[in-house]
């Protein structure tokens, strides 16, 4: 019973001031084992906020992230799944299923999560599943118009992943969740 | 009379536990049993309290006895005094907790007596475990226990006796002792069977994580990704939760929620478990037995402390816990060994009763609390010897707090072996004396616990006051002679001593003192 976070985009001091109070509330540090951000934090000091909440923190670099440190892509493996983290600028069309879909078969994972659209997303293709947390907080894209602000828990649980989406749709939270299994378990290889 | 001089029974050089040259009475023992008779052909007594380790799998002969002189009536109930083995041989165990042998006996009644022990996990047998009180007193318990009714009194009474190690009797014994057994042996089954699959019910509604009661509660449809070579590329549905349960809920209802907050619970249960007796490889070790020991411990605990959400889990708890389980668990019938968890969980939660107010915080300050208890234990002694209670509490500034509380609240666990606290438990087990109602004092008026005890808890406690008194009595000298740190140092660490001769001792303190 792995608690994971996904998040990113948020834009924070640019576009955004600060993450939803309501989202705040929400994230204490304890809960969560493992946080996975896509990107566009921008500053150090969102780095260090989300650090508090857990510290297994993977990041990847967005295109206005501040640390130039961060790598393009990343992959973990948590529990029986694989996951694989980018921030998604990168994959041309933006958001494109089919673009995203070769990535994740490059990375060779069973989830990929990616950012860059601010709008939540999940699909399911052959080789897996591709989530797009959206933005935490809500922040301006030039592709995506009147963003929710929005973020991904997931459980994993064996072979099974449940995951939370919550959404501050008109100052309310709102949570959906959406339920994934996978057949066969994955050989671990040293991490 | 200010000074209350010691008793003169406890200052014979009976009970004293150094080999002395010159030892009392040396009456034969062919009439009576109790006297001590000295090691005349049984050589110089050994100077050296440290023997020889024993092999381990040295395996105890219950040999022929002669015919056992049953129990003066008169003697009060602590038969186990060293007659069959010599003097030197009581030496107090050192802190090997090297076995003590002695084969030379010089009393022509004693057949050749070739000693022991053990199970490879207790690490001192006392001595007074000699092979013909031991079986005499297994032949009782195998009757008593044999018959279809038990009677609880007689049980009891040869119970607080010693209760031998051998043949599992412990354990069924205590569990009668306990309440989880009823003293219809008919009934046994039934009660059993009940009580087991009770406890599997508790774990699995308490013991499970939220995942898996959100997969319980959940009438959504899961996508199943079942079909490995489907092309099928589709946005995955969203489904609704249920009743707000997702794992952030900050609500007071949600199964998530309860279960952060238990976790943290649960965090100090597993830590001490693992601390638990660590010198026994029941408990701990890599072996996979002591895994699930500690397992089936942390289960018990856990089920306990989530069904009483008013006192829940306090460190020490684990303590009271092993002893418990050891013996369940060790018990030679294989289904009652199988069944340990359930059993032991039940048998705890009983014991745990009679003393759960010394480990609730609130309740410290109140007349059921621990502060009273341990007024109760100094009080006791101010009774008995008023000169070491005089040179603890005024002198030397001891406040009993200081000992006593880890003395009174984990029923004497921690102050000595796993051995030596089974054998105490015994006696504290079997012995809640006095009626409910109260007890006849010699002038005439009546004994009763003080406003908001349950007599049996009261009474159990008087029995738990009146062995911690003995313990003080017993090493007075050393106490009288000693100033805070010294006498600090010894109380905290309590040097190993003779347990049967202890609860003689705290036996004779009964009722009112003699003078």
């Amino acid at each position: 019973m792995v608690l994971v976070l996904a998040l990113g985009d948020l834009h924070i001091p640019h576009r955004a001031p600060d993450l939803p109070a309501k989202f705040k509330s929400m994230l204490v540090p304890g809960k969560i084992q493992h946080v996975i951000c896509t990107g566009n934090l921008s500053i150090k000091e969102v780095h260090d906020y989300l650090k508090t909440l857990c510290p297994d923190l993977h990041i990847t670099r967005g295109e206005y992230d501040e640390d130039t440190r961060y790598p393009e892509t990343k992959t973990l493996t948590i529990g029986q799944f694989k996951l694989g983290l980018c921030h998604g600028h990168q994959v041309v069309p933006w958001g494109d299923l089919d673009s995203l879909a070769m990535l994740q078969r490059q990375l060779d994972v069973d989830i990929l999560v990616t950012g860059h659209t601010h709008q939540f997303t999940a699909y399911k293709h052959e080789g897996g599943v591709v989530i797009n947390p959206g933005s935490a907080t809500g922040a301006y894209s030039n592709i995506t118009y009147d963003a929710n602000p929005s973020f991904v828990l997931m459980d994993i649980d064996g072979l099974r992943v449940v995951v939370y989406v919550y959404e501050l749709i008109d100052g309310e939270v709102k949570v959906d969740k959406i339920d994934f299994k996978k057949t066969t378990a994955t050989t671990h290889s040293a991490h | 009379m200010v000074k209350k001089k010691v008793p003169d029974w406890l200052n014979s050089s009976l009970w004293s536990t150094t080999p002395s040259a010159a030892s009392s009475s040396t009456a034969t023992t062919d009439t009576n049993i109790f006297d001590h008779h000295s090691p005349t052909t049984a050589s110089p007594p050994l100077e050296s309290p440290i023997n020889p380790p024993l092999p381990p799998t040295a395996i105890r002969d219950e040999e022929q006895q002669q015919p056992r002189h049953h129990h003066n009536h008169h003697h009060p109930q602590k038969p186990e005094i060293k007659d069959k083995l010599s003097k030197s041989s009581i030496v107090d165990d050192d802190d090997n907790n090297n076995i003590i042998i002695n084969n030379n006996y010089s009393d022509d009644n004693i057949i050749n007596n070739k000693i022991i022990i053990t199970n490879n996990d207790i690490r001192n047998v006392d001595d007074d475990e000699s092979s013909a009180e031991d079986i005499s007193k297994q032949a009782l318990l195998l009757t008593e226990l044999s018959k279809k009714v038990i009677n609880m009194g007689e049980l009891r009474r040869i119970a607080s006796q010693g209760i031998p190690d051998g043949a599992g009797i412990r354990s069924t014994v205590w569990k009668l002792l306990l309440g989880y057994l009823a003293p219809d042996r008919s009934l046994w089954s039934s009660e059993l069977a009940k009580k087991r699959s009770q406890y599997k019910h508790f774990k699995e509604e308490l013991l499970m994580n939220p995942s898996e009661i959100a997969r319980r509660l959940e009438k959504t449809t899961v996508l199943n990704n079942d079909n490995g070579k489907s092309e099928s590329r589709c946005v995955l549905s969203r489904s609704e939760i249920t009743h707000g349960e997702h794992p952030l809920s900050l609500g007071k209802s949600s199964v998530w929620n309860q279960f952060f907050q238990d976790s943290e619970i649960i965090e100090q249960i597993d830590r001490d478990v693992k601390r638990t007796h660590p010198d026994l490889h029941f408990f701990s070790g890599d072996s996979s037995h002591a895994k699930s020991n500690q397992e089936a411990l942390r289960n018990i605990l856990t089920v306990f402390a989530k069904l009483n959400p008013g006192i829940r889990y306090v460190q020490g708890m684990n303590e009271i816990l092993a002893p418990l389980f050891y013996i369940f668990k060790n018990d030679p019938d294989e289904e009652m060994a199988a069944c340990a968890e359930a059993d032991t969980f039940f048998c705890f939660v009983e014991l745990l009763s009679g003393f759960r107010d010394h480990f609730c915080q609130q309740l410290d300050n109140s007349v059921v609390g621990i502060r009273s208890t341990i007024t109760r234990l100094s009080q006791l002694l101010k009774e008995h010897d008023e000169e070491l209670w005089r040179h603890l509490e005024i002198t030397t500034k001891v406040n009993p707090q200081f000992y006593a509380f880890r003395w009174i609240t984990l029923l004497l666990t921690q102050e000595f072996n796993l051995a030596d606290s089974l054998h105490i438990w015994d006696t504290l087990l079997s012995d809640p004396e006095g009626p409910q109602d109260g007890i006849l004092l010699e002038n005439g008026s009546l004994m009763v616990p003080p406003v908001g005890y349950k007599p049996v808890q009261y009474w159990t406690e008087e029995t738990l006051l009146r062995v911690c008194c003995a313990m003080l009595i017993l090493i007075r000298r050393r106490l009288l002679a000693g100033d805070f740190t010294s006498i600090l140092k010894l109380l905290q660490n309590y040097p190993p001593t003779n347990i049967s001769h202890m609860l003689y001792v705290a036996n004779k303190l009964r009722g009112q003192p003699s003078h």
